[in-house]
């Protein structure tokens, strides 16, 4: 009896944690959101968002853009995890360590390197902002699709593939029939951490010179004139739609991933 | 166990002695009869003095050196004039914008360093605690302010005015300037760099920065919607020129603003970008050929790339120009009527204020300062020379360069004429002190009330926002039919997955 007592102590610092860092936030955020400058109630900013063309607009062009990140980012990441999971040679922690190296150098250094690299290659940045952004993001988040998906790939089941090879299949088909759907977890994982914060990471666009806002960007615009009504809306819809989207995607292979997570 | 506890004695002392000690020193900060002083200012824009040995300053006047920081300097000068202890808690701020946050969150200062349109809102909103009669008394020679100020930068604070107050009656100047565009000349003529049609010039197709800030680029975009009219020679011979600039600069109505956000939509199109802090670097390295830019920071960017023998200059366009400076003022919230504070404060701005101080703060900082130091001091037209005269034996043709209207009000003031190489008048003198006639097209640029703000704001985010109504309709129904083919598969697989 004691001892789960003493269990449940131990949950203490994260609750204050959480409702310090997380819950009051979230309250403050919904406060504002519907609310307008005078304090009283107000629905006006949520239907500002749907009505406002730009608005719109730029959540298009922040998921058109995540939506290429994701999918290059994965394109690059499959095989590479693939091939480090099943391959049997000694120095996979070394290559691993090449891909999760740059993330323990500071990123915003490491965006001012990729930026002169770029204008070495490209002659001028501006020429090209929207694959810039996607080089830019490509580059930060490549380890986050990486890791997810080698850990998943690793933990395959070896007898499954020698199964499904005994029973008739072709390379192509194994992978197809087995490999894939059973790393879906990593992919659905990898996909999750480097979609959401494509949509919203403005300093990548921003460093890069690209002129045109993405969603954070866009609250960052609202709130430095003061308007928190309308930033937080716009914050609040954008969680909103990051919850359904995990919801849709996430739920059946929650039970069945684990510790795909980084 | 003795050991054991004598060790874990030790331990406890050290830590009650250790505690002891900090505790006494929080209590002195806050000691009775020493004043606290909560000082707010821009990042990097005070003397922090470390200067190394081969820095120093030799004017005929006497040697300049930094050796502490000017906060430093202001504890022990206060206590030597005055014989009573001040202590500076000296912070920093990023931009208005987050000064305006902090203050409204319920920080409190008592003395901070607000740009133009900043302190006119914090005087609109009734922030801002006057200054005393005793620091406008001329008579006093510790009054270093109201007695060095350059006669230029009072009559700015005199004759403008917020609600019927004086600006002058809140605020005490600090640093100013002009904006420009600073370009390469190799690139751009300077001729086409003196006109804020400059952004959708095609020479400079995706070469050419403004500010990531709605002021700045609506500046810019004004001068360039109205460049024709504000050209013509009725407006420029009109006899209140200086007074209808000023109303067509701070113009704000619907027409302008939709001028203005046509013109930086095609302008966004022509741009390399638009910088928050890149465009120094940016101009140095040679990717932008041109950049808007205030005229401090210009000075140094053509100093750092004249280190690399990369020669770029400073040109003001035509139509006209932001007069802006930063200024110190009180605040009501930090004072709470405490004159003893007040005169702390006070004495604060003026001894920033004395020449040398000046001197030390605009060769550290790089911009001008308001002080001119008077008519007896020529401490600070010493620097300027220093700085900018040229050697007549190296110069072939040196040209005379008048500077009496920033000392004297008088531009034909003979006592002070520079002999300066041909290119400074094109580069770190033209921007650090324009000519008459840049001086002549400069206009301030007031604060925006709540509604303007706003209205503002959605201009610029028209500008920065990919708009919905740019996609085609075919685009949407494509959109929602793989959205619902997408759901539908996803939930029918999951209703499968059930059974």
């Amino acid at each position: 009896m004691k001892k789960t007592f003493a269990r449940k102590y131990l949950g203490i610092p994260y609750a204050i944690f959480l409702v310090l860092f997380v819950i009051a936030p979230l309250l403050v955020l919904f406060y504002y959101a519907f609310t307008n400058a005078t304090g009283h109630f107000t629905v006006e900013n949520l239907i500002g968002f749907f009505t406002d063309s730009n608005t719109i607009g730029t959540l298009l062009y922040s998921l058109a853009l995540a939506l290429v990140v994701t999918l290059v980012c994965l394109v690059i990441a499959y095989p590479i995890a693939y091939v480090l999971a099943r391959s049997r040679f000694n120095s996979k922690g070394v290559v691993i360590m090449l891909f999760v190296m740059p993330m323990w150098i500071n990123f915003t250094l490491r965006l001012t390197a990729l930026k002169e690299i770029l204008t070495a290659v490209e002659g001028n940045l501006a020429f090209h902002p929207f694959i810039n952004t996607v080089i830019g993001m490509t580059y930060d988040f490549l380890p986050f699709m990486i890791l997810p998906l080698y850990n998943t790939i690793s933990k395959l089941d070896g007898s499954l593939l020698e199964a499904a090879r005994d029973l008739g299949a072709g390379d192509i088909q194994v992978f197809l029939k087995v490999t894939l759907p059973l790393s879906m977890p990593g992919i659905v994982s990898g996909t999750a951490m480097v979609f959401l914060p494509a949509m919203t990471n403005y300093v990548v666009p921003d460093m890069l010179y690209n002129s045109t806002y993405i969603m954070g960007s866009l609250i960052g615009s609202y709130f430095s004139a003061y308007d928190w009504h309308n930033g937080s809306m716009i914050a609040l819809v954008l969680l909103l739609i990051i919850v359904l989207f995990t919801l849709l995607t996430g739920s059946e292979e929650e039970e069945k991933r684990g510790g795909a997570l980084l | 166990m003795k050991r054991f506890l004598a060790s874990a004695l030790l331990i406890t002392l050290v830590f009650i002695n250790l505690d002891a000690k900090s505790f006494a020193s929080e209590e002195s900060e806050a000691a009775p009869g020493e004043i606290v002083l909560k000082v707010c200012n821009w990042e990097e824009y005070i003397d922090e003095g470390d200067w190394d040995e081969d820095e120093v300053i030799d004017l005929e006047s006497g040697d300049i050196f930094g050796e502490n920081s000017l906060v430093e300097d202001f504890e022990d000068w206060y206590y030597e004039t005055y014989g009573q202890k001040v202590k500076v808690q000296y912070s920093c701020f990023g931009t208005n914008e987050e000064l305006y946050s902090m203050l409204t969150m319920g920080d409190e200062y008592d003395l901070v360093c607000p740009s133009d349109y900043m302190i006119m809102k914090l005087m609109s909103e009734g922030m801002a605690e006057p200054f005393s009669e005793e620091f406008f008394d001329e008579t006093k020679e510790e009054n270093y302010y109201i007695n060095g100020v350059s006669p230029f930068i009072r009559e700015v604070f005199e004759e403008n005015e917020i609600g019927g107050e004086k600006w002058s009656k809140y605020a005490a100047g600090y640093m100013w300037g002009v904006t420009g565009i600073i370009y390469n000349p190799e690139m751009l003529s300077r001729e086409e760099a003196s006109t804020w049609n400059v952004f959708t010039n095609k020479n400079v197709y995706r070469r050419i920065t403004i500010k990531d800030n709605v002021r700045d680029a609506m500046f810019a975009a004004i001068g360039a919607v109205k460049s024709d009219y504000l050209l013509s020679d009725g407006f420029l011979g009109s006899d209140d020129y200086s007074e209808k600039l000023m109303d067509e600069m701070n113009d704000v109505s619907d027409e302008t603003l939709t001028d203005v956000q046509n013109y930086l939509q095609l302008a966004k199109d022509n741009l390399y970008s638009f910088e928050t802090d890149s465009g120094k670097a940016d101009m140095i390295t040679g990717k932008v050929a041109a950049n808007y830019q205030w005229s401090g920071d210009a000075v140094y960017a053509m100093e750092q790339a004249e280190e690399d023998d990369f020669i770029l200059e400073f040109a003001v366009p035509e139509e006209s120009t932001n007069l802006w400076f930063d200024g110190w003022v009180m605040l009501k919230d930090g004072i709470k009527g405490d004159a003893a504070k007040k005169h702390a404060a006070e004495s604060f701005v003026n001894f920033l204020s004395m020449p040398e101080n000046a001197v030390r703060n605009m060769y550290y900082i790089g911009y001008s300062s308001v002080i001119s130091g008077g008519e007896d001091d020529d401490t600070v037209y010493e620097y300027i020379k220093w700085n900018y005269e040229a050697d007549p034996e190296e110069e072939e043709e040196p040209v005379e360069y008048p500077l009496g209207f920033y000392f004297t009000g008088d531009y034909e003031d003979e006592d002070y004429i520079l002999t300066v190489s041909e290119q400074q008048t094109r580069r770190m003198l033209y921007a650090q002190y324009p000519p008459k006639e840049v001086i002549d097209r400069s206009a301030v640029m007031l604060y925006f009330d709540t509604d303007t703000n706003a209205k503002v704001n959605r201009m610029w985010i028209n500008v920065r926002c990919f708009n919905a109504k740019r996609i085609p309709i075919w685009f949407y129904c494509l959109l929602g039919v793989l959205l619902g083919g997408g759901i539908f598969v996803v939930i029918r697989t999951k209703i499968k997955n059930r059974m």
